[in-house]
């Protein structure tokens, strides 16, 4: 039992971290219709901004709070000066985006050597609950993810910034003539999802360690969670990230590593191929 | 690109009748590599033969992403899985049946490539909903990932370190030393691109063509645009599984990258490099490159891969026909297809080919 609840746990904060890297993956696809290569680059920054901070003597939940803006400003730049480009052009978008993600991580690979470097958690110890023990780490990765996804709900639910960019999402044409500045819009929902992924990649490395590699894994099973939950839709890649993520984190508690992630792929990809438009085809959220 | 930045018509009748007659170049420059690659190891000291036949090998694989690409349009981010998957295989037929015979290896590697590319595409292409390009690709790109990942940890396979003591390609007692590999090289890499040629400047290839620019109003002329892009997905894993029994026995080991996402993507900005939609482009773009990456990743470990993808970005924002886009026009770079005359797509003058 206490095993249990204790894997649970760890499959949560997995869980949570694929749901930050998805949710910009997410909204990027859906709004200006490209899948964004780069992402996991991102991360990769994420993580090793935290990591440079931390090495120049700043303490660790600084660099972490920090990280998340300097990947912003990077996506802000990469935004204006090369993606926005490639909207609307998938194939295009998705080779684009690849070259820019070599760059960025052959550039962090340069830096760093190919080592593998860790990042203490700002949070050491566990706390005890109920007779179980918690690492405080993790506990903190759910905190934060879950106030990340309230607050951005909010602010596209509740707020009229929020309400342009549904509107840009749901009918671009229609934003445009309504005079909505669909391109700033873009900019900042790509400067905020490159953010959320910086973020992302400042709250794992203190599990996974930084190496120049980080990226490619994660990526994968973002656009596996964006297609499984249907591009066009908040919600959507959200519960796709949540299955994919808790699948590839369950299974190894089971089967043997490996095995568990190939199977997480292959059935993502059935499923897809059986209902092309995500599990929440037809019930637009 | 073909199909993501044309803003003109489709390129079927790029011929209006108004175009002037003009001077072919592309033949040149098939003639010019061909013909370069037949003498080259007399030129060359005898690593850099090994270099060349690393060269063809690796064009290979980049016609066979260029075929389902370049001519099909579909975007296929894991050519390499078949590619790797047949190097396993014969580097695994050497040391479990020490069988290295290259009227076995050879075929069987073929082979491997054709089903499991048959298997890939015929889940990923066939269906009752037709697949978008992004499921094709994520697909494609999952499929090497995961293929690499059980590579690594499969203990028959040699997880990590892969299979190493490939021996040398033999027929009878006849042992294939570099040079005589170098030539069995250079003569399927030409069968198999004249092959392609021949191909793609059917009227098989005009449907692919088709299919590429219009992928809707062929269907709805009544071809099986799945079907067709079903036996070009094939053909292609095919050549790729050529390619990959080929270069377990030049490099002599097989390891799990070489079916790796890492590769596939590096042949797509080889092909886009050169310039997709020609054959030839394909094959430029592979010596441009791994000629480049020979010479100077010696000298700038760390930033030649920087620079590299820069140079990638910039192709793909500024260039998209790619290097055989700076030689020949895009008329030209379009190409006629069947015989002269008797089938000319409308507006096609006559002195076409």
């Amino acid at each position: 039992m206490a095993t249990a609840l204790n894997a649970l746990f760890e499959i949560l904060s997995f869980t949570s971290i694929m749901v930050l890297i998805v949710l910009g993956l997410g909204i990027i696809a859906s709004m200006m219709g490209i899948f964004n290569f780069a992402h996991g680059e991102f991360v990769l920054l994420g993580a090793y901004f935290t990591w440079f901070g931390h090495a120049h003597g700043a303490p660790v939940w600084l660099a972490m709070v920090l990280a998340p803006f300097a990947v912003g400003v990077i996506g802000f730049a990469l935004e204006r000066l090369v993606i926005r480009r490639f909207y609307d052009r998938p194939v295009m978008a998705m080779l684009g985006t690849y070259a820019l993600a070599v760059v960025m991580r052959e550039t962090v690979r340069g830096l760093i050597g190919g080592l593998y470097l860790n990042v203490p958690a700002p949070l050491v110890g566990s706390v005890s609950l109920g007779g179980l023990e918690f690492a405080q780490w993790r506990l903190a990765i759910i905190a934060i993810t879950l106030l990340v996804i309230l607050c951005s709900w909010t602010l596209l639910a509740m707020t009229s910034f929020g309400l342009r960019v549904r509107a840009s999402l749901e009918n671009p044409a229609l934003a445009r003539a309504s005079g909505i500045s669909t391109k700033a819009i873009y900019a900042i929902t790509f400067t905020f999802g490159a953010a959320l992924a910086g973020l992302a990649g400042a709250l794992v490395v203190p599990i996974f360690s930084l190496f120049a590699d980080l990226g490619l894994r994660f990526l994968i099973q973002g656009f596996l969670g964006v297609m499984l939950g249907g591009v066009g839709s908040f919600v959507g890649p959200i519960l796709g990230a949540g299955v994919v993520g808790s699948a590839s984190a369950a299974l190894p508690w089971v089967i043997s590593p490996v095995v568990a992630d190939v199977l997480v792929f292959v059935a993502a990809i059935g499923v897809m191929k059986l209902l092309p438009n995500g599990i929440l085809a037809g019930r637009r959220v | 690109m073909l199909n993501g930045g044309r803003t003109g018509p489709a390129p079927l009748n790029a011929g209006a009748p108004t175009a002037p007659a003009f001077r072919r170049r592309l033949p040149l420059v098939e003639w010019a590599v061909f013909g370069t690659f037949a003498v080259l190891p007399f030129l060359l000291a005898d690593f850099l033969t090994v270099f060349a036949s690393r060269l063809m090998i690796l064009a290979l694989l980049a016609i066979s992403f260029d075929l389902v690409y370049g001519f099909a349009g579909i975007m296929s981010f894991g050519q390499a899985l078949f590619f790797g998957a047949a190097g396993y295989s014969v580097a695994l037929l050497a040391r479990d049946l020490g069988v290295s015979s290259v009227l076995v290896v050879l075929p069987a590697a073929l082979g491997v490539g054709l089903a499991l590319s048959w298997l890939v595409s015929s889940f990923l292409l066939l269906g009752r909903h037709p697949p978008s390009v992004t499921f094709v690709a994520l697909g494609t790109l999952t499929a090497a990932f995961a293929a690499e990942e059980l590579a690594r940890s499969w203990y028959y396979l040699g997880g990590q370190n892969g299979i190493p003591g490939v021996p040398p390609l033999t027929l009878g007692h006849f042992e294939f030393s570099d040079l005589a590999f170098y030539y069995l090289v250079f003569a399927l890499f030409a069968a198999v691109y004249l092959l392609c040629r021949a191909l793609v400047r059917s009227q098989f290839g005009l449907a692919l063509a088709g299919i590429r620019d219009q992928e809707q109003r062929l269907g709805f002329f009544g071809y099986r645009v799945d079907t067709f892009k079903t036996i070009v997905f094939t053909i292609a894993g095919a050549i790729a599984g050529l390619a990959g029994g080929l270069y377990a026995y030049h490099e002599g080991f097989v390891w799990p990258s070489m079916m790796g996402v890492v590769l596939s993507t590096q042949i797509v900005l080889y092909c886009l490099f050169g310039g997709v939609g020609t054959l030839i482009g394909a094959v430029l773009g592979v010596i441009a490159i791994e000629s480049a990456t020979y010479a100077l990743s010696e000298q700038l470990p760390t930033i030649w891969p920087v620079v590299l993808g820069v140079i990638l970005l910039v192709v793909i924002l500024f260039r998209p026909t790619g290097l055989i886009g700076l030689v020949v026009s895009e008329r030209e770079r379009t190409g006629d297809f069947g015989r002269p005359g008797s089938v000319a797509p409308r507006g096609a003058p006559s002195d076409a080919a």
